[in-house]
């Protein structure tokens, strides 16, 4: 791919500087026609030589659109494989697919899942970028991970859902260490329990406070260390 | 010095009650307590440096309870800063006043309906002696906030028994 790149970019040069500029602007890819453009007026400042014609030269400026084409179905592509890859490492553990790289996963392997997302060479999820929690109504929490991997340059949103009354789920701190304080967010406004986590303590409020804020059902104590909590200045509004 | 430059004849003999001494030696140097809870803060670090300039009228930042007269409670004051506010408080000498400086500090602000983690008016937990309203206020309305709280310390009677 990188090859015909390259080719289309010596190509545009050199019909660039032959003055017809025109099919140098005309290419819809921006970032060839940056390398192009740049290419050109090393050559003109004479830093670099003028590069030879290459041989296959027939349809250069078609060649882009076809190049949009197969990005955008290789990224679904890549998304397929690595579904295909974890339910083969995994079986079961995969709950629920939606498109746009978003996977729900059953909360039991995840530790295990998460070890292996980093670790498996043709992943290599090597960065957590953001951990956060919802609830989702119906008695339901849901703990969402952005994984991306920046040797591939892909991504993966693992989602996992579990019950209120139960809310446990593996912690990913000893493998993403980012996910340390992002994890005690989400325990301090959620109370989603991170089985396995070195220090789950609460981040944002107090120790003690009693309650889990961002629940649907929360209600806020009436009082805080003999401080009341809820408005009390009543007839101000 | 200002006021008193080239007032005497030969000797420089004052007749004044010693109470009023007090307190006017007292309200042009109430030194601050400087901390900050939240962005108030940055309004009142605009207000003590230069364009500004609060030691003009003589108050100065100090960064221990101890040094202070007055605090300035600059910011949204949640639960967890509350109980810290009033023991910053509490290690100040006597005399000390407290200016709630912006919307949270005075109510709560807007954290007032739905904020659960804010305390509603630092007045709560201290007493506070003036209002400074503004979210943020401007440099000029803390000035004039200090200002009365100049006049408030003139017409203090340090020396007088209260009558309870």
């Amino acid at each position: 791919m990188s090859q015909e790149k390259d080719k289309l970019i010596i190509e545009l040069v050199n019909k660039g500087l032959d003055g017809d500029m025109d099919s140098v602007n005309a290419c819809d890819d921006k970032i060839i026609r940056a390398k192009a453009k740049a290419m050109i007026m090393k050559v003109k400042k004479g830093t670099l030589e003028r590069p030879s014609m290459p041989e296959s030269s027939s349809d250069a400026p078609k060649e882009p659109a076809v190049d949009n084409a197969t990005n955008s179905g290789k990224e679904d592509d890549s998304f397929q494989k690595m579904k295909d890859m974890l339910s083969n490492e995994f079986p079961g553990e995969i709950d629920e697919i939606h498109g746009d790289g978003i996977l729900y996963l059953k909360p039991d392997k995840w530790l295990e899942i998460a070890k292996w997302l980093k670790s498996e060479s043709s992943l290599f999820f090597d960065s957590l970028q953001c951990q956060m929690g919802i609830d989702v109504g119906n008695d339901m929490l849901e703990s969402r991970y952005n994984l991306h991997s920046m040797e591939h340059d892909h991504y993966l949103e693992v989602r996992i859902k579990i019950p209120r009354s139960d809310a446990k789920i593996p912690s990913v701190e000893t493998v993403w260490r980012i996910a340390d304080w992002f994890e005690r967010e989400t325990y301090d406004m959620l109370g989603i329990e991170y089985e396995g986590h070195r220090d789950l303590r609460r981040i944002l409020l107090p120790d003690d406070w009693e309650g889990w804020p961002l629940r649907k059902d929360y209600q806020e104590q009436e009082t805080y260390h003999g401080i009341v909590v809820p408005k009390m200045k009543e007839g101000w509004e | 010095m200002g006021l008193l430059t080239n007032k005497f004849q030969q000797d420089n003999v004052i007749v004044e009650k010693l109470d009023k001494l007090l307190s006017w030696s007292r309200s042009t140097s109430p030194w601050f307590f400087q901390f900050g809870t939240a962005c108030c803060a940055i309004e009142m670090m605009a207000a003590a440096a230069s364009r500004h300039d609060m030691m003009r009228i003589g108050i100065i930042p100090r960064s221990s309870p101890r040094q202070a007269d007055v605090m300035i409670v600059a910011g949204t004051v949640t639960m967890k800063m509350a109980i810290r506010v009033k023991k910053l408080y509490e290690q100040m000498a006597d005399p000390k006043y407290v200016v709630a400086m912006g919307s949270c500090a005075t109510s709560g602000g807007p954290y007032w309906q739905h904020g659960y983690h804010v305390l509603k008016g630092v007045d709560i937990v201290i007493p506070v002696d003036v209002y400074v309203p503004g979210c943020p206020p401007r440099p000029e309305s803390l000035i004039e906030g200090l200002l009365k709280l100049q006049e408030q310390i003139l017409e203090d009677r340090p020396l007088t028994r209260k009558m309870t």
